[in-house]
């Protein structure tokens, strides 16, 4: 019995030490990285290309040893595009799994939303995609970085070549959230500024069905160009509907870089003929680096990269400021990410500005042409970042009226 | 001339092809709501699974057609076990009693959709695509077969109800049940049947819409508060005044977003409806002492 006894508190004495020394063991030596997107939904291609992107620098870093000697491991969780679960899942990723770096979300509602839990929890976080203006200036806190040229940067680059190529006279129709309110302000304030008359504007709600009831009043407008502010399946509805209703061909068509991804291009090549917009990648830019990083997204997935790539450059900005930091305390990664410079991201330099860590990037202008996305001018990266504006509304004093000529 | 051409007649197009459609739905739920003497809370839901159920049958045959038929009929047996098993044993109990129930029904059905096919949307090709010019601006075929077939099959209904025994036998039913009875017909029968039928149409106004507004499992509930206006505007239990409503509805709305944004437009109709409501309580051909 006395033998029983012994046997049993052994046995208890070395399961409590296992249980206390495996999972420090484990944890130094993993560092986990957080994945948050739109997974299903209208906004689903953006989330799984993030995942992609990410998985891509999280495997190049772990074949040359890690992060600061730690394996990279990536936690991916889905925010239905909606801010309440994003901020759920957020927290979850923070303070369940301890993620170092939080990339996310893709709808710019999420993003806001999870702005708030990623500077409560001091948490450095990554836009790839997310473009509404707010976030790097009204709702911009110190742990917050992105590579995606926000509204302000795509109206700064793309307002001008609508006026001087396309036509005077822009009707803004918009996504009605963040992200299409934010696109529609900046394009007519930029419009303005340059001459563009904009003849008029409408929101509609985000995953709208049916777009045709907005057309009536487009066509009493009697536009040149149609300024479209629409993302993933409302993308694809919208231009579907367009097209079926002739309004492709009476008008010239510009949008945002997140419009569609080069993946649905094809499918919808003949609506899409002509589209105009600014951003900062395509699989069809000769460029050396975009073609080389390109070819080795291919190699891996199978299928052609896209403007999703600004995630693959987060992680690689992140783990560059904890081996300067040589710590992934979230204050020394924020303090040597701010002016940092990377040569090998997905568009080749980048830097991330110091006020209000946005990146600087030369980008250019595409149209779409048989179903993909050529260059037709580059844009450099100083001359559509603009002012940094931590702080403050970027256009004061903004109304939706419109000015009759 | 260019303005009537290019915006008000597109607008107006627009309008009555979506009226059409929306009176297929208001048909059988102003039937229903003669029959049970509650609005069909499930109604919505039933053309929720005329889409699904389309989904299902182009999977099979790889014909919208096919469909077109199926999918109706698959619904509407779905219907007539639901009366049989639900709502037959609560005719002779209060309006709230049904009221509850198909209110019950809708959550089961649109759950009972998502479990199956998932939430995520879906598209139902349209059979055939292209636009045609008319009269200086281009308009979607397939919009136009869906005014074309709606107001076929609503002409259909209509001779229907006026000329054959079995449509008067429904409309008698619809008016007073009890004598109905009296005068020897199965009115079970015809409560069961009338219900399937009423679902095979809200079925077929799913199929038809789906290539238009897409497929998913929410869709009924964002078409059926519409109907119920509809219904509302047009007289609770007049036929007639259904098919009258959902085109003033489908034109009004159509015409109102020309000066509005068509999300404000849905307040708007509200709106007329509640002035309505206030003025003329029966509704514009509704009998008399139905709501008041």
């Amino acid at each position: 019995m006395r033998k029983m006894t012994w046997l049993l508190v052994l046995a208890s004495v070395a399961a409590a030490g296992a249980g206390m020394t495996a999972p420090a063991l484990s944890q130094s030596k993993v560092v986990k990285i957080g994945d948050l997107g739109s997974k299903v939904g209208v906004f689903e291609g953006y989330g799984k290309y993030q995942t992609m992107f990410m998985q891509m620098a999280v495997e190049e870093l772990n074949a040359k040893g890690g992060v600061l000697g730690h394996k990279v491991e990536m936690i991916s969780e889905d925010d239905e595009t909606k801010p309440a679960p994003a901020v759920r899942k957020a927290e979850k990723l923070i303070l369940q799994d301890d993620v170092k770096l939080l990339v996310g979300a893709v709808s710019s509602g999420a993003t806001m939303a999870v702005m708030d839990v990623t500077k409560k929890h001091k948490t450095i976080h990554w836009n790839a995609v997310s473009c509404a203006e707010f976030m790097r200036t009204t709702k911009f806190h110190k742990y917050y970085f992105s590579n995606q040229p926000d509204s302000r940067m795509q109206a700064n680059g793309l307002a001008k070549y609508i006026v001087d190529k396309m036509g005077k006279k822009v009707y803004i129709f918009y996504t009605d959230y963040a992200m299409g309110q934010s696109d529609g302000r900046q394009f007519k304030t930029a419009l303005e500024k340059i001459g563009g008359e904009v003849v008029g504007v409408a929101g509609a709600p985000l995953d709208t069905k049916d777009f045709s009831p907005w057309f009536g009043a487009i066509n009493q407008a009697q536009p040149d160009v149609l300024f479209l502010a629409f993302a993933g399946t409302d993308s694809l509805r919208l231009m579907t509907q367009l097209h079926s209703f002739g309004m492709t061909k009476k008008y010239k068509l510009a949008g945002i870089d997140c419009f569609l991804l080069q993946q649905d291009l094809p499918a919808i090549a003949e609506p899409m003929e002509g589209f105009v917009q600014l951003a900062h990648y395509s699989a069809y830019n000769a460029d050396k680096q975009m073609a080389a990083f390109n070819e080795r997204f291919k190699k891996k997935f199978g299928v052609d990269g896209n403007i999703m790539a600004g995630a693959y450059d987060g992680v690689l900005f992140w783990a560059a400021a904890v081996e300067k930091a040589k710590s992934f305390d979230a204050d020394k990664v924020e303090a040597a990410l701010e002016g940092m410079c990377l040569d090998n991201t997905h568009v080749g330099r980048q830097c991330i500005r110091k006020e209000d860590h946005q990146v600087i990037m030369d980008m250019h202008l595409y149209q779409v042409k048989g179903g993909k996305n050529l260059p037709i001018a580059r844009l450099e990266g100083k001359d559509t970042i603009g002012e940094p504006m931590v702080g403050k509304d970027p256009v004061e004093g903004f109304t939706w009226e419109i000015k009759k000529k | 001339v260019d303005y009537v051409l290019t915006v008000l007649l597109p607008q107006l197009l627009h309008g009555l092809v979506f009226g059409a459609a929306l009176g297929l739905l208001a048909l059988g739920l102003t039937v229903i709501f003669g029959l049970l003497g509650v609005m069909n809370f499930a109604h919505g839901e039933l053309y929720m699974l005329g889409a699904y159920a389309g989904i299902v049958v182009i999977g099979v045959t790889h014909s919208f057609w096919v469909a077109l038929i199926a999918a109706p009929i698959l619904v509407g047996i779905v219907a007539a076990v639901t009366e049989v098993a639900t709502l037959r044993p609560i005719y002779r109990r209060e309006p709230l009693y049904g009221l509850i129930l198909t209110f019950g029904l809708a959550l089961v059905f649109r759950e009972g959709a998502r479990q199956i096919w998932g939430g995520d949307m879906r598209r139902i090709l349209p059979p055939f695509t292209g636009s045609t010019p008319l009269l200086g601006m281009t308009y979607p075929n397939y919009r136009l077969f869906l005014l074309a077939a709606s107001s076929v099959i609503l002409l259909a209904l209509w001779l229907f109800f006026t000329r054959t025994r079995a449509g008067i036998v429904v409309r008698a039913a619809v008016q007073d049940a009890e004598m109905l009875d009296g005068l020897g017909v199965d009115v079970r029968r015809v409560f069961t049947l009338t219900f399937a039928a009423s679902g095979a149409l809200a079925a077929l106004a799913g199929l038809l819409l789906a290539p238009v507004f897409t497929v998913y499992p929410q869709m009924g509930v964002e078409m059926i508060l519409l109907a119920f206006i509809v219904v509302i505007l047009g007289g609770m239990g007049s036929m007639g005044g259904s098919v009258v409503a959902a085109f003033v509805i489908g034109v009004a709305q159509s015409l109102f977003s020309l000066w509005m944004n068509p999300q404000r437009v849905a307040i708007a109709i509200f709106g007329i409806m509640i002035v309505v409501l206030i003025v003329r309580p029966r509704g514009l051909f509704g009998r008399e002492g139905v709501l008041e």
